[in-house]
Parts: structure tokens; sequence; C-alpha cells
């Protein structure tokens, strides 16, 4: 009894660093939301209990349902630029090849770097006035363009966010497709299977288990980041690259980025628990859609 | 003849992927050694004289010396509480049986899920606060400090996959099981711990809302990433341009010489990360 009793003395020892971390700066932040969400609290002086007054708020925010839109807006432009161009990337790069180790080198370096720090970099290569890229097309003798104007400004974040992604999910793809067996395409290609029939009734369906836990990943990080549009355009001009975590941002934090918004905790919880529902009901929603998918194939 | 176009069009496919990618890398590079008139007429894409002074400016008058202190003190300082904790907490769930450690496995999954961004950062200031934590560069650690998710997971399904046979051996020897988590399971964990550190100095290093919000009201706490990005609104009056590039270059190559140096690892974290 007693050396049982030492033992996990010993366990909870070791682990309590960790608990105690996550308890408090994990589990402690929810709870903390979840009473927040039903006060009015500015950050100074009482909060006073209103009940379900932020969530009613939640219906007649426009703004906040723009920006959920953007965000999707953002989403689907990421993916559809980065998962295409990153799984090509793999499938080539999982061949035999001259130079595949420096090109793998080259698609995965700008994830290494700080994302607010490129954002700084790429302010100034979209900048309208004197950006290096209209630099580049002037000397090219093509027209430019206003990149991070209201027209083009989505556009500009979209191609930011898939740039510095496509190394990410690349290494991904790379790490699934390393684990279909070499001879399942030695015997298709001694059938005589071409490189796309290979492709499509091969790769993509021994790769369905990884691509499910991809899609999961790459769905939650589009609709959560806003780090890259924050310092980019810190979603102007006038809301047109405003992401619901950047709104979310400016509510609690309104000082940091000179907003003329007051900061509003209450509200702002209410906004992060239906932050985390969306990207929950959506990441369920693809979960349960591609389990049935498989079903269908199997 | 149709395999010839067909290895044309991968080739034209791969160079121009890797040359987009490196392309904003390359004209932040050259941009940092050219003087502001130069960098803001473009006409020409090298540097007409290659304006080395640049980054001694940055250092030395846009305070840089002191945003590179503090990233190396936070990323240092946070990859060590990093790896001790997780560590530690993986090798007792490893290792150990004790009376909540399945809820404590299904709360760290489930934490993975759960995600109310910079909300988190509010009750967690406040903390610090209570603490009087929230001026002092171990407030910032702490804060930084990656106590569970991928990095946990990646520790316990190695330290899983070591045999029991070495600590059951060492345990018969009279060992405590501190000295086998220190002798006998960390020095076995080393390919799993590098990577993962790589993979907190990483984040450590890149983060900028945690410092961002943290420093507020403290300059001299700021990191790199949060420095150069208030220099984004100008400083000193006019928008310089190309001390911002020079001051993105000094926050990119610490990260690019360990690129270089452990690009092994790197490619080896994320499939981790991906099994994990």
């Amino acid at each position: 009894m007693n050396r049982k009793w030492k033992h996990h003395a010993e366990a909870y020892l070791y682990i309590s660093p960790s608990v105690i971390l996550t308890v408090a700066l994990g589990i402690y932040p929810i709870l903390w939301a979840l009473r927040y969400m039903f006060y009015d609290y500015k950050g100074y002086g009482e909060a006073t209990f209103v009940g379900l007054y932020n969530f009613r708020r939640l219906f007649r925010d426009e703004y906040l349902w723009d920006a959920i839109w953007n965000t999707f807006v953002f989403a689907g432009g990421k993916m559809l630029l980065t998962l295409p161009v990153a799984l090509l990337l793999a499938v080539i790069l999982n061949g035999k090849l001259k130079g595949r180790n420096l090109l793998r080198g080259i698609y995965f370096m700008p994830t290494i770097f700080s994302t607010a720090v490129m954002a700084v970099v790429f302010y100034i290569i979209f900048n309208t006035y004197n950006g290096l890229l209209n630099q580049l097309l002037k000397l090219a003798g093509l027209p430019t363009l206003e990149w991070l104007g209201t027209e083009y400004a989505m556009l500009t974040c979209i191609l930011i966010a898939a740039w510095g992604g496509i190394g990410n999910y690349m290494l991904l793809f790379l790490a699934g497709l390393q684990g279909i067996p070499k001879d399942v395409y030695e015997s298709a290609e001694l059938d005589g299977a071409t490189g796309a029939r290979r492709f499509w009734s091969i790769t993509i369906p021994m790769l369905g288990p990884v691509l499910n836990i991809i899609m999961m990943l790459a769905i939650m990080s589009a609709l959560e980041s806003y780090e890259a549009i924050m310092v980019l355009t810190g979603g102007g001009p006038s809301g047109a690259t405003e992401v619901m975590h950047l709104y979310l941002y400016k509510l609690l934090f309104p000082v940091s980025t000179g907003e003329s918004m007051a900061q509003d905790i209450g509200y702002g919880s209410a906004v992060a628990m239906l932050l985390a529902l969306i990207v929950g009901a959506i990441t369920g929603i693809y979960l349960y859609l591609s389990r049935k998918l498989n079903d269908v194939h199997s | 003849m149709k395999r010839m176009t067909g290895r044309l069009l991968m080739w034209a496919f791969l160079l121009t992927a890797a040359a987009l990618l490196l392309l904003p890398i390359g004209l932040a590079v050259l941009g940092s050694l050219k003087t502001n008139q130069e960098l803001t007429a473009g006409t020409a894409i090298l540097p007409q004289a290659w304006q080395f002074d640049n980054y001694g400016y940055t250092w030395k008058e846009a305070k840089f010396s002191v945003y590179v202190w503090n990233s190396v003190i936070y990323s240092v300082g946070a990859t060590l509480t990093t790896l001790a904790v997780c560590a530690l907490a993986a090798y007792a769930a490893a290792r150990k049986t004790f009376p909540g450690r399945k809820l404590m496995l299904a709360v760290y999954s489930a934490m993975m899920f759960i995600h109310m961004g910079v909300l988190t950062l509010k009750p967690a200031y406040q903390l610090m606060v209570e603490l009087g934590l929230h001026k002092s560069v171990f407030g910032l650690i702490i804060m930084m400090t990656g106590a569970g998710g991928t990095t946990f997971f990646i520790l316990y399904a190695f330290i899983r996959g070591i045999s029991r046979d070495l600590d059951e051996a060492a345990m018969i020897d009279g060992a405590g099981s501190f000295y086998i988590f220190s002798r006998i399971i960390l020095p076995l964990c080393t390919p799993a711990l590098g990577v993962v550190a790589l993979f907190a100095f990483r984040g450590a290093w890149n983060n900028y809302i945690l410092p961002l919000v943290f420093t507020m009201s403290q300059p001299d706490l700021q990191p790199l990433t949060v420095g150069l990005a208030n220099i984004r609104y100008g400083f000193g009056g006019a928008v310089q341009s190309h001390l911002m590039l020079a001051g993105a270059c000094i926050s990119m190559i610490p990260m690019l010489l360990i690129y270089v140096l452990a690009n092994k690892s790197f490619v080896q974290m994320n499939v981790g990360a991906l099994k994990g």
C-alpha cells in the first residue's frame, strides 16, 4: 500500500508542472469566458450580470457576420490555392528526382519565418505606392494593381497565406505518401496504368485517412488565422479583410491596433464562444461527410 | 515526345513554385541593402551601392539589439521550460499508472481542438498581474511554455515506444524513478527532444500576439516580432522601408541558420506532428 502511494505521488509530482500550467493557461480561461459571456464587463470597474444580452447582440452585429463571411472566403481561397499545389509538389517529390532534397528545403523554407515579420515584408512588397511588386510590374511593362485596395486586399491576404502554408502541407502530404507501399504502384504500372490513373486510383484513396487529418488541420488553421492580416491590413480597407478572430482581438485589445473601438470583454467572451462553436461545427461536419464518403468507397 | 513535354511541364512547375516562394525573401534581402530613396524609386533590382550600414543603424538606433536579446531569452527560456515540463509529464503518463491518467490524456487531446483565440490571453494576463509577473521576463517565458499539445503527445508516443526492459532492469538494481527518467529515458529520447525543441524554439521566436499583448506598456521587454511590427507605423516620423526590411532580415537570419543546420529534423518534426 505504502509503495503504491509513493508510486502515485511520484507520478503526480511529475505531471504537476504540466497540469498546473494547462489548468491556469488553458482551462481557467475557458471557464472565465463561460462566466463573463453573461456579463457586461468593459475591463475596468464592476461587471454586471446581463443574462443573454450578449448573445442577442451577436445576432444583431452585422460587422461580426461580415467578418465571419470574410473568414470563409479567406479560408476557402487559402485551401483551394494551397492544398492542390502542395499535393502536386508532394507527389512529384515523392518520386525519383534530381535535387529532390534541395527543392523540398526551398518549398518548406517560408514556414520557418514569423508570420508577423513576413507580413511587414509583404506590406512593403504589396504596397500600392512604391511597393516592390508594382515596381517589378512596371519594370516588366505590365499594369500595376492596388494590391491592398478594397478590391484586391483579400486576394493579397490569400496569396500571402498560401505562400506561408504550401511548404507545410507539402511535407504533411509527403509523410502520408511515404506510407503507401511502393509495390502497389509497381503492379499498377505493369498493368499499364497511366500517371493520372495511378494518382486518382491509388494515391488519393490510399492517402484517405491521412488526407482527412490534413484537411482538418487545414480547415482549423485557416479559420483561426489572423496574425498576418492584422499586421498587413489591420482588417481594412473599410473591413474588406476583417476576419473573425481579428475582430475578436479588437474587442479584447483595441488599444494596440489604434482602433476606435472600446474594450468589451463580456461581449468578446460571447464572440469567442461562437467562433469556437463555428470552427468545431465545421470540422465536425467535415469529419462526418468524409466518413460517409469513405464508407461509399469501401 | 509526350514524355518529354511532361517532364518539361513538371520542371516548369517545380521551378516556378521555387521562384515564387523565394521571391519575397530575395526582395527583402536586396531591399534591406538599399537606401530608402532607392527602394521607393525602384529603378533597379540590385542596390546601386550596398548599404550594409542599414543593419548597424537598425541594430543601434532602432533598438534591435534590445529586441534580439529579448527574443533570444524568450525563445531559449520557453524551449527549455517546454521540454522539461512536457518530458516529465509524458514520462509519468507513459510509464506510470495513477488515478486520473486517462482523464488527463482525454483533456489534453480535447484542448488541442478547443480554441478560444486571443481570449485566453485576457484571463492569463490578469493571472500574471495577480502573481506580479506581468512586467517580468519570467511571466512571458511561463506564458510561452507549451505545457501540453503536440509537444506532449510526440514525447508521450516516443517514450511508449521505448522498451520497458531497460526501466525494469534499472528498477531491480534499485534505481529510483527520477534516476530512470534522467539517465535512461531522456538520453534515449534525444532524437524526439531535438525535434520538439526545434518546434518550440520556432514557435517562441516567431510568436507575435502573446508578447504584443504582454509588452504593450513595456517597450524594453518587446521581442523582435513586436518591435518590427511597431515600426511599421513609422518611427522618427517617416516610414523607413529599408530599415524595416533590415529588421526583418535580422529576425530571419537565426531561423535560416538553424534551418540549414537542422533541415532533417525540421522535416521529421512535421511528420511527427501528423502521426502524434
